[in-house]
């Protein structure tokens, strides 16, 4: 009876301790968002710090974005084509990958991709800077972490993740059609099945979704690398954190932006 | 002696995840003097230069930096008392991905309305005062441990702080790089009239640059006085400080 009884507090406090890291973990969160907002609306913008992270988010991404997006667009025509082939709807095959990247696979490819490559370094770069004494320098020197290091890559983020997620769109459906083609499907065909069957709204939705990724990458990985504490393996810590976290909640807004723009159309 | 001390702490009290690791410390540093703090690893004396720079919020007390109460104030009020401020930290805290003419001109090129070629030149000056002009150039993975603390003490100075903080600005160093750092503090307090306070386990090296030391245990100043007045101390821990401190150096 005593020994239940210990194991039922313990599992309280554990639960307890859980949700005291959530709700601080949500709390930072919010705190960071505010104070980047409120950063990123001073103007005050480091201009070439801004310019290196959209090199480092955006540009030296393109090739993975693009890549990972072709193959996603080949495989899912691959599966689409030779069933709509067999029941004589080759016509649409265009349409259902441009709807699919569109809408689904260019954004989460994007946010995915975005995560593993930029997500983790940004957090392993900051959480090195925290426990080398580098933020407690920039504020020594009278410098916002937040302005220097946050707003750069936050505005970087917002401004590359909807050109990453363009490319991602065209890379997948390019993907698509070299497979489509292979099933005797014309260009002609294909883009006008794209006409069709998809709407400027499509592309335009994707392109929301990949901002509030964007939000979520940036500031998960810097909250998370700003909080790192205890050497080398508390950035290993936040690092993988901040990539699982990333991810998840990526997944987790992608189907209430998903609810919210298309579950009318 | 000025009417308003550079730096005046006041019954601080700092405790984290229920330990106290500051309990009631004060301590008046005036305009132009060089203060020693002295004490064991764990004794909390790089904890009190953190809330004197206003890094970490006290628990309770006060921390005057020439007439404002850092430790109570919002941190974009911090932000300009930080301006009268230098910190020179244990590991340099450079800016790896900066070079050292980026990392000197830092501060300079957010807070100083200059000219480049005004920045050139102040950050040239700094560099020469520490002996380093001509590594504008490098990163700090390509200098030694001495040099990145020279290269932090340009920086912190750039700036022109009233009062400049050294945490453990000779540990690590080789006896030729520490003497070398003593001169620099000496120095700028000479020629420049600056305010330092010198957090360190080297006694020999407070004991050759600062006007007062103060001694640190177990979050408490035990003893305060001229270096010869610590000298001799009757306190028992003092003295046993003293003489660990000196078996060391001398091995």
């Amino acid at each position: 009876m005593r020994e239940e009884l210990v194991w039922q507090e313990e599992a309280v406090s554990e639960r307890l301790n859980a949700l005291h890291h959530t709700l601080g973990f949500i709390g930072a969160l919010w705190v960071l968002l505010i104070a980047s907002l409120r950063g990123l609306l001073s103007g005050r913008i480091e201009l070439k710090e801004t310019l290196h992270q959209m090199a480092f988010i955006g540009a030296t991404s393109v090739p993975i974005v693009a890549l990972t997006s072709a193959f996603t667009g080949a495989v899912v025509t691959l599966y689409s084509a030779s069933l709509l082939v067999d029941v004589g709807g080759g016509s649409f095959v265009g349409g259902a990958i441009s709807l699919a990247m569109a809408r689904e696979l260019a954004p989460i490819l994007t946010g995915i991709m975005v995560t593993a490559r930029c997500g983790s370094a940004i957090a392993a770069q900051l959480g090195t800077m925290k426990i080398t004494e580098q933020i407690d320098a920039l504020r020594a020197l009278a410098v916002s972490p937040v302005q220097y290091l946050v707003v750069p890559r936050l505005l970087a983020g917002l401004v590359m993740f909807p050109i990453l997620g363009t490319v991602a769109n065209f890379a997948g459906v390019m993907g698509g059609w070299v497979v489509a083609s292979a099933f005797g499907i014309t260009l002609n065909t294909f883009l006008r099945s794209i006409q069709l069957l998809t709407e400027p709204f499509d592309f335009v939705g994707g392109l929301i979704k990949t901002l509030v990724f964007a939000l979520i990458v940036v500031l998960v990985s810097c909250q998370q690398g700003l909080g790192s504490r205890g050497g080398a393996v508390g950035v290993g810590h936040a690092t993988t954190r901040a990539v699982v976290l990333s991810m998840v909640l990526i997944f987790v807004a992608n189907y209430f932006l998903a609810e919210a723009l298309f579950a009318e159309r | 002696m000025n009417e308003m001390p550079a730096i005046w702490v006041r019954n601080l009290v700092y405790q984290v995840e229920g330990k106290t690791i500051l309990k009631g410390v004060s301590l008046r540093v005036e305009q132009g003097e060089v203060v020693g703090i002295m004490g064991a690893s764990g004794s909390g004396k790089t904890t009190l230069l953190r809330c004197i720079s206003g890094l970490i919020r006290p628990t309770s007390g006060e921390v005057w930096i020439e007439g404002s109460d850092i430790a109570h104030l919002p941190e974009h009020e911090k932000m300009k008392v930080r301006l009268r401020l230098g910190i020179v930290f244990q590991y340099s805290a450079l800016f790896d991905f900066l070079t050292v003419y980026e990392n000197v001109a830092f501060g300079l090129e957010r807070h100083r309305r200059l000219l480049r070629k005004e920045i050139d030149r102040i950050v040239s000056e700094r560099l020469a005062w520490v002996g380093l002009d001509g590594t504008q150039k490098l990163y700090p993975s390509q200098l030694s441990g001495g040099m990145r603390k020279r290269v932090g003490l340009a920086r912190a100075l750039a700036i022109d702080p009233h009062i400049v903080l050294f945490d453990e600005p000779t540990s690590g160093l080789d006896p030729v790089n520490a003497y070398q750092i003593d001169q620099l503090i000496t120095r700028l307090n000479r020629e420049l009239g600056l305010t330092a306070v010198v957090v360190s386990h080297d006694v020999v090296s407070l004991m050759r640059t600062t006007d007062k030391i103060a001694m640190m245990e177990a979050g408490e100043i035990i003893a305060e006085g001229t270096p010869e007045a610590i000298r001799q101390s009757e306190h028992p821990k003092v003295q046993a400080f003293l003489k660990m401190a000196s078996s060391e150096h001398l091995e």
